[in-house]
């Protein structure tokens, strides 16, 4: 389980993205985080890999300090260093039991290619395929949507029920939220630097509805001034 | 335009210095005192002027071949080709004061004239998938090597097989040895992404010393059958190759902990480059020897700290 507790980041003296914020995340489940543009999602996902010092709280997995060793991260534009190949690069992640040749015939990836010859969302697919390999406990998927086709984003939904079988715990972000009330178990809706609402995905749907009509009216308001 | 583009050029300078910190400017302005000296005393005889003119276009050349802003300079800029001129006149300025002083008149108009001749070269770097049996013996986690040498493989290999094959003249394979110790350097000058420093997934020490030893030992591959081969020639110079490949051990390890002192995920230093660039010009003028092993010292300590952030949870 992680669990959260009182977690406060800022940004230099005054700017605080994430304040007291409380979360509990069950092992074994798939979590949805959302949240506008800004709301703090990637600071959140970066303390939990332990790449942003943290304020105040703390993060815990099992009731220890949550470190690198049970978290494998998927950032949002992934970056490889130049004229390495794909294979190259996976090479780097230890892992005797992944058979590179069988898991690639998923995403059909060019990797004796290097990976600057690769598009957009191959480097994407070549970045799940790593975060995949290192098989720990934790996955956390930074918007692992973003850029592919809808053949890869349902074969990395089938990937991630499997990952839940297997009882890994998974933490995605992404702006479909179509895609994340279909896949997660919870969603997080993350506002102000807090967990506004935890809910079931089911749940979800009915407070989405209610949050984005009411977003969507404002918009509207702010549009027609605009443009009257 | 290029006022303004010229400005953020001296912003970005200015940032680069601020973030060296106050120790090292001094120490970085004592050194470019003596290098000014050194280029001063050179630019007054003549093939001295020549020569010293010659290594400061090179050193253009290659900015210019290597400088990754062509093509937002390009749809950003109708004047583009001006943007190079003015900063390469820029960059060369205190050799061409110095030419005019010397009444070298003509060399530094050789000189502008090879700056806009630069201007006008557009090289397009062909990106393959060069997949050589040599690849395949650097071991993975030399990442740099393998990046490095999959783009420079047919330099690196001309200049090896020149310091062989011509070994039995004397300058050959300390030449030889010397390009491909400053290639060997180039190849760190790129941070790489945090995960590929978290995947080895060891401590700082233990992190640093793997990539000092695996530096060390990928450059005595290379080196060792050059330094044979002057022996077979030249026994009585023996310590002639030892010295330089021992210089560039040193310096290896000097550069990996400038890199790892000024890593920034992705992205080049110039700061880092800075230093590294210090420390070749060092060790041509051996009276700053030491200073290296000094800063290193300095640097080893920096380089730890800036990797406990990533690795401090495999202590």
């Amino acid at each position: 389980m992680i669990t959260i507790e009182n977690l406060s980041i800022s940004y230099g003296k005054k700017e605080r993205v994430i304040d007291a914020l409380e979360l509990t995340i069950s092992k074994g489940t798939i979590n949805g985080i959302v949240g506008l543009n800004g709301a703090g999602k990637t600071t959140l996902l970066n303390a939990m890999y332990g790449l942003k010092s943290i304020e105040t709280g703390g993060i815990n997995w099992n009731g220890e300090k949550i470190t690198k060793k049970a978290v494998s991260y998927l950032v949002t534009e992934p970056y490889f260093y130049s004229n390495i190949t794909g294979n190259e690069y996976l090479s780097l992640f230890k892992n005797n039991n992944f058979d590179v040749k069988k898991w690639n015939e998923l995403f059909h990836l060019p990797l004796d290619k290097i990976v600057d010859e690769y598009s957009t969302g191959m480097k994407k697919k070549l970045a799940i395929l790593s975060v995949i390999k290192q098989d720990k406990p934790i996955l956390i998927l930074d918007e692992p949507f973003n850029g592919l086709d809808i053949e890869t984003c349902r074969i990395i939904r089938s990937i991630v029920l499997k990952l839940k079988e297997k009882n890994k715990t998974i933490i995605i972000t992404s702006h479909i939220i179509e895609t994340l009330t279909n896949l997660c178990d919870y969603i997080h809706y993350l506002e102000g630097g807090k967990i506004k609402y935890s809910k079931e995905k089911n749940e979800f749907k009915d407070f989405e509805r209610e949050l984005f009509e009411n977003l969507e009216n404002k918009s509207i308001k702010l549009i027609t001034e605009l443009l009257s | 335009m290029i006022v303004n583009l010229i400005n953020i050029r001296f912003k970005q300078f200015y940032r680069e210095i601020h973030r060296i910190g106050f120790f090292r400017i001094i120490v970085l302005l004592g050194i470019s005192f003596m290098l000014f000296v050194f280029l001063y005393l050179q630019t007054s005889k003549f093939p001295n002027a020549m020569y010293a003119s010659m290594i400061v276009l090179l050193l253009i050349l290659m900015l210019h071949t290597k400088r990754e802003d062509k093509f937002f300079l390009r749809i950003n800029c109708n004047h583009f080709k001006w943007i190079y001129f003015v900063e390469y006149l820029l960059i060369s300025l205190v050799l061409l004061v110095f030419l005019l002083i010397h009444n070298f008149w003509n060399i530094a108009l050789l000189n502008i004239a090879a700056l806009v001749i630069i201007t006008q070269l557009d090289f397009k770097r062909n990106r393959t998938s060069y997949n050589t049996r040599i690849q395949k013996w650097i071991p993975d986690e030399c990442f740099e090597w393998k990046s490095g040498v999959r783009n420079l493989f047919p330099i690196i290999v001309i200049i090896w097989l020149i310091g062989i094959s011509f070994s039995f003249f004397v300058g050959s394979v300390p030449i030889a040895l010397f390009i491909l110790g400053i290639i060997s350097l180039s190849f760190l000058e790129k941070g790489e992404p945090y995960q590929m420093i978290i995947a080895f997934e060891k401590e700082p020490n233990k992190f640093l010393y793997l990539k000092i030893k695996q530096q060390i030992a990928l450059l005595s591959v290379i080196s060792a059958p050059m330094i044979l081969s002057f022996l077979i020639f030249h026994y009585h110079l023996w310590y002639v190759p030892f010295i330089i490949f021992i210089i560039f051990c040193i310096l290896q390890v000097y550069a990996i902990l400038v890199k790892y002192s000024f890593y920034e995920p992705e992205s080049k230093s110039a700061a880092a480059q800075i230093f590294i660039g210090i420390g070749l010009v060092c060790f041509m003028m051996p009276i700053f020897a030491p200073l290296i092993i000094l800063l290193s010292l300095r640097f080893y300590v920096k380089a730890k700290h800036k990797l406990s952030y990533y690795l401090n949870d495999y202590y």
